[in-house]
């Protein structure tokens, strides 16, 4: 809840250790070095994975697995695991397993951070790397049905697919978990009302409770990473964030594009530019999380709730002052590498004034919330105590963002991992210590208002900034080719937590594997943790205050 | 109480018939004309007050472009829906699956037969004055969950069958401090006959400035009102108690297999339950038709009163979160019941004393 000045680094309390004291370590186990641009890397055998990283949690305080991307070489696959500690995020090693190229096995890392269970998956899926000592390495965005792994090297593309509805149990058929109990299984989705987008929650119900929750992924699944890796960094890259998180987060998401992009080659952004990106990417943050507010009063009021078109009002505010910025309303496009595409609009006086009353009438409209929703004993009742979930499990699962910090972990990488204009201006991190559903709400409710500071202070700056120096772009060559063999993964505060992108070059102008870490991938899978035990209406509200969206789950 | 002329007998006398056919055909009339009152309110509350009402509590404009004020929308909504295909799923159990649509509207009209609904003109709109009135109302009503359970197990849907467990826990929890509550009443008024509980509500309780407050029962005891109000709330299934259909939960409950003209008649029958529950309501709390002005325009009164019920159930409905199944039962069977037991007999002692 306090934001560090920036000049007292977080890293008094965590002692930083340099690379080759990572190594003394790791001892035996590293076998080569591979840096990337952001964190120095170890190669180690396939057959080492959880010693390595267990050492790595436990003697060197790496407690937040970001990410695990999954590629294939020429020569080899490889698994890499981006680590990082949610104390310092700036803190960061990879650990690079490689793989037989004929017979690509891993050792699974799941048994020593919990989230690397989808992350696997999701490469054994894509990649066709087999994960040993995996509890469920079965696909996870394709059909069970798929032949071959589509981001793999061999993979026939003009083959077609034809993803049959398997024999699925009959979905009214009787359901025991075992010989004595009298369950019932349920498909919550993939149409339904409260499930926010496409996804299925195979449900097992002992009467109203949930004994077991599994969320079935992958019905959006659009080959974002795929579709990135065909594109040009410079220009073609850009427009697919949009489509990532597409409740408002926008600029937020091409925000970790850029800034990937950005360090990879090398391009510095005027700091003009920096406010600008500033501002709009946290009037996208008001707007998601309105959104979010929404929603969730959906799923625990009802769908007739006044509060559902009182946040979409709001939000259509902020939705009026982007389109007045970026010309567009959802899928912005509004980013280019070192810097925006365009000024502020003219005339500008016009926007500034805009933007103030919306930032005046905005404590107002929070009031009302806080009088229409938090205050009110049912929705107390509702959720409070519901939905647990403890710091130390979300710190397993990886989860970030609003989720992490109701869960009472003081983690923003806006603060810790500092980009754009943030270490300049007078924010709040906020952290709530509830670990339940309201809490997660409350966070959310009280970033808005830090948002508006931020925005507040953004427009200030931008309203003196002299005009001979307004550079909305920095010089960048009309084609980009960074450097072979260079690797970089870099993330961004996005709306629902951390988003972060691995861009491997291989000297085109074209990546050589774009992987995308989706905060909402993460956060998803904490909510077999929250739900079980609780009752069908908790799972909801667990679901809703995880504020996922399945674009972004998907990819 | 036989004094007042009730409904039928006005019509067979109004038509110079006697005996057995001026009972039928009186009997028949009278149910008419009081069933297309009803069925006309919920004509205009479904497809166009609900949407007016609740548009103008979350700042929107909602149907202006069908006729006048978009009144024109009742008779489109009710041709659109009626000519969507009725969609029966494989494996549901007909005929209760048939059956549990028509029950639901059925048996909240039904109670609107012993409702004394004022007097119009010459015309005192109430069908039968039975000397158990009361019980008759709520028992009439309480057939309503039985159809719940029906559509429930018939539609061969986990969620529905979800939706008509809750519907038999919920009411089964709120029916017996319903009838406790009413009960209360009963023993103020000394009798369970419906016009006789209107009748007892028409004395002077206090004057204030020259302006008389009646014995409305919501006046003489205001927490047995807020009891019973919040027990009819669940009782018909609204927010904050709509947990039988929860959307967002277990996607319309006992309805969701049903569509087309079922779908319409579950919605017609809820929609006659919200009245019946504002009529029960106006009858024992709120004085039944009285109001200012002659007792000929008692009728209008009574309207007045079960449209406030009406305007009061979505208010609630857009301001209120849900509460969780298990709290339902619980704030049921640990709170109301108890506290309607204490104002049972905190009543009992009360009236005994003081008559």
């Amino acid at each position: 809840m306090s934001l560090e000045a920036p000049d007292t680094p977080e890293t008094d309390d965590v002692p930083e250790r340099t690379p080759d004291e990572l190594e003394a370590l790791l001892g035996d186990l590293v076998v080569d070095r591979d840096d990337h641009l952001n964190a120095p890397g170890f190669v180690i055998r396939p057959d080492t994975v959880q010693e390595t990283l267990s050492r790595l949690k436990s003697a060197a305080g790496y407690d937040h697995l970001s990410l695990v991307t999954a590629q294939e070489y020429e020569n080899r696959y490889e698994s890499i695991y981006h680590l990082k500690k949610f104390d310092d995020p700036t803190q960061e090693v990879s650990v690079v397993v490689p793989a037989d190229k004929d017979r690509p096995v891993s050792e699974s890392g799941e048994a020593v951070f919990r989230t690397a269970d989808w992350h696997e998956r999701e490469a054994y899926d894509l990649i066709g790397i087999e994960y040993d000592d995996h509890p469920d390495l079965r696909r996870i965005l394709l059909p069970e049905t798929w032949q071959g792994h589509p981001l793999s090297m061999d993979y026939d593309r003009d083959r077609p697919q034809i993803a049959t509805l398997p024999a699925h149990a009959n979905p009214l058929e009787e359901h025991h978990l075992d010989a004595e109990s009298d369950t019932m299984f349920l498909n919550i989705g993939p149409h339904h009302p409260a499930t926010h987008g496409v996804l299925h929650l195979k449900t097992i119900l002992d009467g109203e409770q949930v004994i077991d929750v599994e969320p079935d992924i992958g019905y959006l699944h659009r080959c974002e990473e795929q579709m990135a890796q065909s594109g040009t960094y410079r220009h073609q890259i850009m427009p697919y964030p949009d489509r990532w998180d597409w409740g408002g987060g926008g600029l937020l998401n091409e925000w970790a594009y850029a800034r990937a992009a950005e360090d990879l080659a090398d391009i510095e952004v005027p700091e003009y530019a920096q406010v600008i990106r500033t501002m709009g990417a946290e009037m996208c943050r008001i707007a998601a999380h309105m959104l979010a507010l929404a929603t969730f009063a959906l799923d625990v009021n009802g769908d007739f709730t006044a509060t559902f078109m009182y946040a979409i009002n709001d939000r259509e505010r902020v939705q009026n002052l982007l389109e007045d910025l970026t010309g567009q309303r959802l899928m912005f496009n509004y980013f280019r590498l070192g810097g925006v595409v365009w000024d502020l609009p003219e005339p500008r006086e016009e926007f500034f004034s805009k933007t103030r009353d919306f930032l005046d009438q905005l404590p107002g409209s929070v009031e009302e919330y806080h009088d229409l929703v938090t205050a009110n004993e049912i929705f107390q009742m509702r959720t409070i105590d519901t939905g647990i979930l403890p710091p130390e499990v979300a710190k397993e699962y990886g989860a970030t963002g609003p989720v992490v910090r109701g869960s009472g972990v003081d983690y923003d990488l806006r603060r810790d991992d500092p980009y754009g204009y943030y270490d300049e201006l007078d924010w709040d991190v906020v952290t709530e210590d509830g670990c339940d559903n309201y809490s997660r709400l409350l966070v959310r409710m009280r970033e808005v208002e830090e948002s508006a500071k931020i925005i507040e202070q953004c427009v200030d700056l931008l309203e003196d900034w002299p005009e001979d120096e307004r550079t909305i772009q920095a010089n960048v060559p009309r084609t980009l080719r960074p450097d072979d063999d260079t690797e970089i993964y870099r993330a961004v505060e996005a709306a629902k937590g951390e988003l972060g992108i691995y861009i491997r070059a291989d000297g085109t102008d074209k990546p050589a594997r774009f992987k995308i870490r989706s905060p909402c991938f993460s956060n998803l899978q904490t909510l077999p943790e929250m739900a079980n035990g609780e009752y069908i209406p908790d799972v909801i509200a667990a679901l809703g205050s995880l504020d996922i969206v399945l674009g972004e789950v998907d990819r | 109480m036989g004094t007042v002329q009730l409904f039928p007998q006005f019509v067979s006398e109004t038509l110079g018939l006697s005996g057995v056919l001026g009972d039928v055909v009186g009997s028949l009339v009278a149910a008419a004309v009081v069933g297309n009152i009803v069925l006309a309110f919920t004509g205009v509350a479904g497809p166009w007050a609900k949407r007016k009402i609740t548009a103008a509590f979350t700042d929107r404009i909602a149907v202006n472009r069908v006729g006048p004020f978009g009144l024109l929308i009742i008779p489109a909504s009710a041709v659109q829906l009626l000519a969507k295909e009725l969609i029966v799923p494989e494996g549901v159990d007909r005929p209760t699956w048939d059956l549990a649509p028509i029950v639901l509207p059925a048996s909240a009209l039904l109670g609107f037969a012993v409702i004394p609904m004022g007097r119009l003109g010459p015309v005192n709109l109430q069908i039968a004055d039975p000397e158990v009135g009361l019980a008759l109302v709520f028992a009439f009503a309480s057939i309503a969950s039985v159809s719940l359970v029906m559509a429930g197990y018939a539609s061969n849907n986990k969620y529905s069958m979800l939706g008509g467990l809750r519907a038999v826990a919920q009411n089964l929890a709120y029916e017996i401090p319903l009838i406790v509550t009413a009960m209360s009443v009963v023993i103020f008024a000394g009798t369970l006959q419906t016009s006789g509980i209107a009748a007892a509500q028409a004395d002077v309780l206090f004057s204030v400035g020259g302006f008389d407050v009646p014995t409305w029962y919501a006046f003489v005891n205001p927490f047995a009102f807020v009891l019973f109000l919040t027990a009819n709330m669940a009782e018909i299934g609204r927010n904050p108690f709509d947990i039988p259909e929860a959307p967002t939960e277990i996607v319309a409950g006992y309805q969701t297999e049903y569509s087309s003209a079922y779908f319409v008649l579950f919605y017609l029958g809820e929609f006659v339950h919200i009245f019946l529950g504002g009529a029960i309501l106006a009858l024992t709390f709120l004085g039944g038709a009285a109001g200012p002005g002659p007792e000929s325009i008692g009728f209008l009164w009574f309207v007045v009163k079960i449209w406030g019920f009406f305007l009061f159930t979505q208010w609630a409905r857009s301001a209120l979160p849900r509460v969780r199944i298990d709290q339902l039962i619980e704030i049921g069977w640990k709170g109301m019941l108890v506290l309607s037991f204490a104002n049972l007999v905190l009543t009992a002692v009360i009236v005994g004393v003081i008559a």
